[in-house]
């Protein structure tokens, strides 16, 4: 996202500039492939034990790492389709709910630069 | 009589005492001392029941002090003392003596040993908690207060109703383990379970946690529904129907979580789903699996409680907790997003965080009662809370897209006490023994660090995270816009006021067409016969002398009577 | 002293109070000074009927005798004891607040309204010591008589209009249905005593007793229930410390108590349970305890929802009555009490507020709260107290009331009370809620703590601290109670 004028990343804190690296270019690219490295090694891991389980799908080799795939990417896709079902415009219950209202200001101390 | 002062009691004297205190620093720290003092007396106390007392006839208990009810009093006081802390900005005293009386009316429950004295403190949460709904003072906070008070009470007069009918089948007050069977356990197994936020029953917590002020939810979220879950595992442990509840209750929320937009009520749905994982642990009923509900109300206290202070340092600072609206917010806030995502991995149970060594010996519970569907889907529930609050919490405000929002980083005590919290969670993950310690039953051979465990649970993780690393690239992933969800609560926010008010007109409708009927018909019945009958009538002559004074008395009435109501 | 003697005072007492004001009509301070030493009088002769309970002396007094076998007497029992305790007691505070509401208001014709207050009051302690259905219903005329000036006080149309129902309503019920009723009763007991186990049972054929239950259930009109309930939201054009003392306690009361009784020392709890007669009037209570409460929220203005509030709460002492239990009857007894506390709490809260800036609709109160925190502190606590919360007076009739559906086998009831527990929230609490929470909407109320006279927000303070007070005392006004059910 394009930065803004006033947005100076040496106003960040010294934490926030070193996590900067994660939006720089390749980045993202880079902690995909580390995930995937874990993931090949979580996997091989698995066959360096005894298994124990109660189950026999505890013995089954790989077992946690396809159903966890699976079912996160089943649950994703069926949330979405709930969203078709359920999804309402943000002032569908009008003023008698806090979706639509702004946060009392005098409650916050918002502080930085917050204009979007 | 009272052996010690009952440990509500030093919360509700500490209430009155702020009142004389002068607003500022000298409050917040009444507000820290007063948990510390409760924890202290709770822990030195030994076990045993130390203030009966004979009121309206029974025997009440304030003060009974086991295992159980022990490591529930202490979590109450840590988090009533990390909720403080957070809140050492508010000056506002409604809240403040709100959020003592909420946490002393938590404690004093927890403590009670009869249920009528339950049925006090169950009702004083009721009552305290909703000023800290109402204190965003704001139309929507206030409707949104009535609905949850209405909730809140609702499972109160259930539970006094169920006291009621169980005193008179069973002749005892006791707040032991029941058998759900009879009409008073049922009532009494229900008002537990609206607190408990039992599906069907759940949609007031995501509901009113969101509308309450920055500080309330964090404090809201620690108390209600774990003294539920506390209730629940004094009184029905082992109630097979449990098992099933609870599992529907760690499913169907994570759907719901993954498409809100609100990020204070995805966490309160992931709320519902971890009291999910407790109240499978209560429903199995073996040691092992009561220890599992246990350390995990224990540990979820802190985690939940870690990100709710997380997402509500971002709207202090932004003004807003929508995931549409926010992103990218970690150049700004880091440490806030560090804790957050401390919390995150507490909660998705990765190894060396809290989530892994409580949530274990539930799912070992159920494992060892050979529950392969339960099973299944627990693990399931799992990945699922990885995809809410693991991922979307902190993806979504602190990462993913940049809004824009440069915000300050969040005040000092708000840091310390996500810093605290924070700690406490990997002191747990990395070294539970002490946790292990103070659970209700002794642990035998809990080693959540095995091979077979921790690999098992990295690959559940982080294959999911893969997955969703994939599913977000290919522009899958649903994104956060602004909407919101209808849930249970549509039938008695939307439904129900139109059936009533449609109801209601059909009612008055019939109802004035009989009474101007019924009116219009009497007073010409009365005029004829007064006509007829009345002393200047014709047949005043036929009167019996005796029941003529009846008959007048009788007649004058009517006609007064027709008289005004015409 | 003894009873008898102490009995005749508390009668005497309010009408000394009566004379005072007629007389010094014109002196204000010395006028008001005088109901106020009444008053605390009268409450502590009651007391010593209290102190006397028990230690032998004779708790009987006799007047004269009008026919034979009609007398009009007095005696002393628990439930009537309770009654006039509550009757005086808040008398003195109401006394109080009354003084600060009529100044602070600019009300008219003290005189005239205090001296009819008194005379409402010796017909309360009249039909508390009642001994027989005659005196009883002597003195409830009376009460109806005396009260009607005080609601028609204001002298609008309006008020006129209200008092005319009130009459009328009042005045029919009891002569059409009421005096039938205790005629009837005279004609086949041939007394009218109230004796303990009831004194119909074997005189009567079962099939006519639910009739003539319902010719008193009807007849005591004063009990609100409905279909004859439209006098109280009538009665409230009344200055509010008329609504506060008689139309939440006093008047109100009288008509509950006198139900209580007849189901106790007319008819008997056991005959009622063995004969089922009193079942119709169980569900007629159960539907006006529902009605009443749906009515009160479709009402903006505070004083006609508390009417609709009191109905409603009205009726939970007549079911306690016609569950024909003896938990029933005692939570029904125990109600009385900690009603009275809790409505008088909010009648003198609303009357506080329209002394303070002339608000009488809830939709107007919208940020009084933070102005008036004390009144609406006190509110709170009442509303709390009227939905049955601990810990708070309230609770203890309501569980009584459980458990005496619960011995009667109706669990229906049971989930009765609960829906009105919460129905009470729904229209009691948006009072506090919009009070304290949300921003005032009108523009020229101060914006800082500015709270009535002190003679107006005292006296709810100190009843609200009642309500909790009571709470922590059921036990002992159980006890107290005990008697009247047990044999």
């Amino acid at each position: 996202m394009a930065q803004k004028p006033k947005d100076d990343p040496a106003t960040y804190p010294a934490l926030g500039r070193m996590l900067t690296w994660v939006d720089k270019k390749g980045s993202d690219k880079k902690i995909v492939w580390a995930l995937g490295i874990a993931c090949v090694i979580v996997f091989l891991l698995d066959f360096t034990y005894d298994k124990y389980g109660h189950f026999q799908v505890e013995y089954v080799r790989g077992f946690y790492a396809f159903y966890g795939f699976v079912m996160f990417t089943g649950l994703i896709l069926v949330a979405k389709a709930l969203r078709f079902f359920i999804k309402r415009p943000e002032d569908y219950y009008g003023d008698k709910a806090i979706d639509t209202e702004e946060y009392p200001k005098d409650q916050l101390d918002i502080r930085g630069n917050t204009d979007v | 009589m009272f052996d010690v002062i009952p440990t509500a009691f030093i919360f509700f004297v500490a209430a009155a005492i702020l009142l004389t205190l002068p607003k500022g620093n000298l409050r917040g720290l009444l507000l820290l001392i007063i948990p510390i003092i409760a924890a202290m007396q709770v822990w030195n106390a030994g076990f045993g029941s130390f203030a009966q007392i004979g009121f309206f006839g029974f025997e009440l208990e304030l003060m009974r002090i086991d295992g159980l009810s022990r490591i529930f009093t202490l979590v109450f006081c840590l988090a009533a003392f990390l909720g403080n802390l957070y809140a050492w900005h508010v000056r506002d005293t409604v809240q403040q003596i709100a959020a003592l009386l909420y946490a002393g009316s938590a404690i004093g429950a927890t403590l009670s040993g009869d249920m009528i004295t339950l049925f006090f403190y169950w009702e004083g949460t009721a009552i305290a908690s909703v000023f800290l709904i109402w204190a965003r003072g704001t139309e929507g906070a206030y409707h949104t207060g009535m609905r949850y008070l209405i909730m809140q009470v609702a499972s109160g007069v259930i539970l006094i109703a169920g006291v009621a009918l169980f005193y008179r089948e069973t002749g005892t007050i006791a707040f032991d383990r029941m058998t759900l069977g009879s009409p008073g356990t049922w009532l009494i197994f229900i008002a537990f379970g609206i607190k408990c936020a039992f599906p069907l029953l759940h949609n007031w917590l995501q509901d009113s946690y969101p509308a309450a002020t920055v500080t309330g939810t964090v404090i809201l979220s620690a108390f209600t529904t774990k003294l539920a879950v506390y209730a629940l595992a004094r009184g029905f442990a082992g109630t097979e129907i449990l098992i099933y509840i609870g599992t529907v209750m760690t499913l169907f929320p994570i759907f719901f979580a993954e498409i809100e937009n609100d990020l204070r009520r995805v966490l309160a749905y992931s709320l519902n789903n971890q009291l999910g994982f407790m109240v499978v642990g209560i429903g199995v009923g073996t040691e092992l699996a009561l220890n599992g509900t246990a350390s995990h109300a224990f540990a979820h206290i802190l985690y939940k409680a870690l990100l709710f202070m997380s997402v509500g340092a971002v709207l202090y600072r932004t003004g807003t907790s929508k995931a549409s609206e926010l992103g990218g917010l970690y150049r700004t806030m880091p440490k806030t997003a560090i804790f957050c995502l401390v919390g995150a991995a507490s909660i998705s149970a990765f190894p060396l965080f809290s989530g892994f060594v409580t949530k274990s010996l539930t799912l070992t519970a159920v494992a060892e009662e050979h529950r392969t569907i339960i099973w299944l889907c627990l693990v399931f529930a799992s990945a699922g809370v990885l995809s809410h609050s693991g991922i979307k919490i902190p993806f979504f405000a602190f990462f993913a897209h940049d809004s824009g929002l440069r915000p300050k980083e969040a005040p000092t005590h708000m840091l310390w006490a996500m810093g605290i919290t924070a700690f406490l969670c990997i002191a747990i993950g990395v070294y539970p023994a002490p946790l292990y310690a103070i659970l209700p039953y002794e642990l035998h051979d809990a080693h959540p660090y095995t091979m077979g465990h921790v690999v098992g649970q990295l690959q559940l993780l982080l294959f999911a995270l893969l997955a969703f690393a994939f599913l977000y690239r290919k522009g899958i992933h649903p994104p956060e816009i602004r909407a919101v969800n209808i849930d249970t609560d549509w039938t008695y926010r939307k439904a129900g006021p139109a059936v009533i008010y449609w109801l209601s007109w059909v009612i008055s409708s019939i109802y004035n067409w009989i009474v101007g009927l019924l009116v219009n018909t009497t007073s010409r019945t009365i005029k004829r016969l007064y006509n007829s009958h009345g002393p200047e009538g014709r047949m005043a002559r036929n009167w019996p002398t005796g029941a003529m004074v009846l008959a007048i008395a009788v007649l004058l009435g009517a006609t007064l009577l027709v008289n005004f109501l015409v | 002293m003894d009873t008898s003697t102490a009995l005749y005072l508390t009668m005497l007492i309010p009408t000394v109070a009566m004379a005072g004001n007629m007389v010094f009509a014109d002196r204000e301070n010395l006028r008001d000074g005088i109901t106020f030493l009444c008053a605390v009088l009268t409450f502590a002769y009651v007391l010593v009927i209290l102190c006397n309970v028990g230690n032998g002396t004779t708790a009987e007094l006799r007047l004269f005798e009008v026919v034979s076998g009609l007398s009009i007497a007095f005696h002393v029992e628990p439930l009537g004891l309770m009654f006039a305790l509550i009757g005086s007691g808040l008398w003195i505070i109401t006394h109080i607040y009354g003084v600060g509401y009529m100044r602070g208001n600019n009300e008219q014709h003290h005189a005239r309204f205090f001296a009819c207050f008194s005379i409402a009051i010796a017909a309360v302690m009249g039909i508390a010591f009642a001994s027989n259905m005659f005196t009883l219903f002597v003195f409830y005329e009376i009460l109806t008589l005396s009260t009607y000036p005080l609601v028609a006080h204001k002298g609008t149309p309006e008020a006129v209009k209200g008092a005319r129902t009130y009459l009328g309503i009042l005045i029919g019920t009891s002569i059409a249905l009421l005096l039938t009723g205790v005629i009837w009763t005279f004609t086949i007991a041939g007394t009218l005593d109230f004796t303990k186990g009831g004194i119909l049972e074997g005189k009567i054929t079962p099939t006519l007793l639910p009739v003539l239950l319902g010719l008193y259930a009807f007849g005591i009109g004063k009990a609100a229930l409905m279909p004859f309930h439209r006098w109280l939201p009538a009665a409230m054009v009344a200055p509010t410390p008329v609504s506060a003392l008689l139309h939440a306690v006093a008047v109100v009361k009288a008509g509950v108590f006198t139900m209580l009784k007849v189901g106790i020392y007319i008819f008997g709890i056991d005959f009622l349970a063995s004969t089922g007669a009193s079942e119709w009037l169980m569900w007629l209570a159960a539907y006006s305890i529902i009605a009443a409460s749906v009515v009160a929220m479709t009402k903006d203005n505070l004083k006609a929802r508390l009417a609709y509030s009191t109905v409603s709460q009205l009726s939970y002492i007549t079911l306690g009555m016609a569950l024909a239990t003896s938990m029933g009857a005692l939570g029904g007894g125990m109600h009385i009490a900690m009603h009275a506390m809790g409505k008088i709490t909010l009648f003198m809260c609303a009357g506080s507020i329209y002394v303070a800036y002339h608000k009488t609709e809830i939709s107007q109160m919208q940020g009084l709260g933070r102005i008036m925190p004390i009144t609406f502190g006190a509110f709170l606590i009442g509303a709390l107290s009227i939905i049955g919360l601990p810990p708070l007076g309230g609770s203890w009739p309501k569980f009584l009331l459980m458990l005496g559906a619960a011995d009667a086998g109706h669990l229906i009831i049971i989930g009765v009370l609960m829906v009105s527990s919460l129905l009470n929230i729904a229209y009691l609490l948006p009072v506090v809620g919009r009070g304290f929470f949300r921003p005032a909407t009108d523009s020229k109320l101060p914006k800082t703590f500015a709270e009535a006279p002190l003679l107006v927000w005292l006296p709810p303070a100190i009843t609200a601290v009642g309500c909790i007070v009571l709470f922590f005392y059921a036990g002992s006004i159980q006890n107290f109670l005990l008697p009247i059910v047990s044999n």
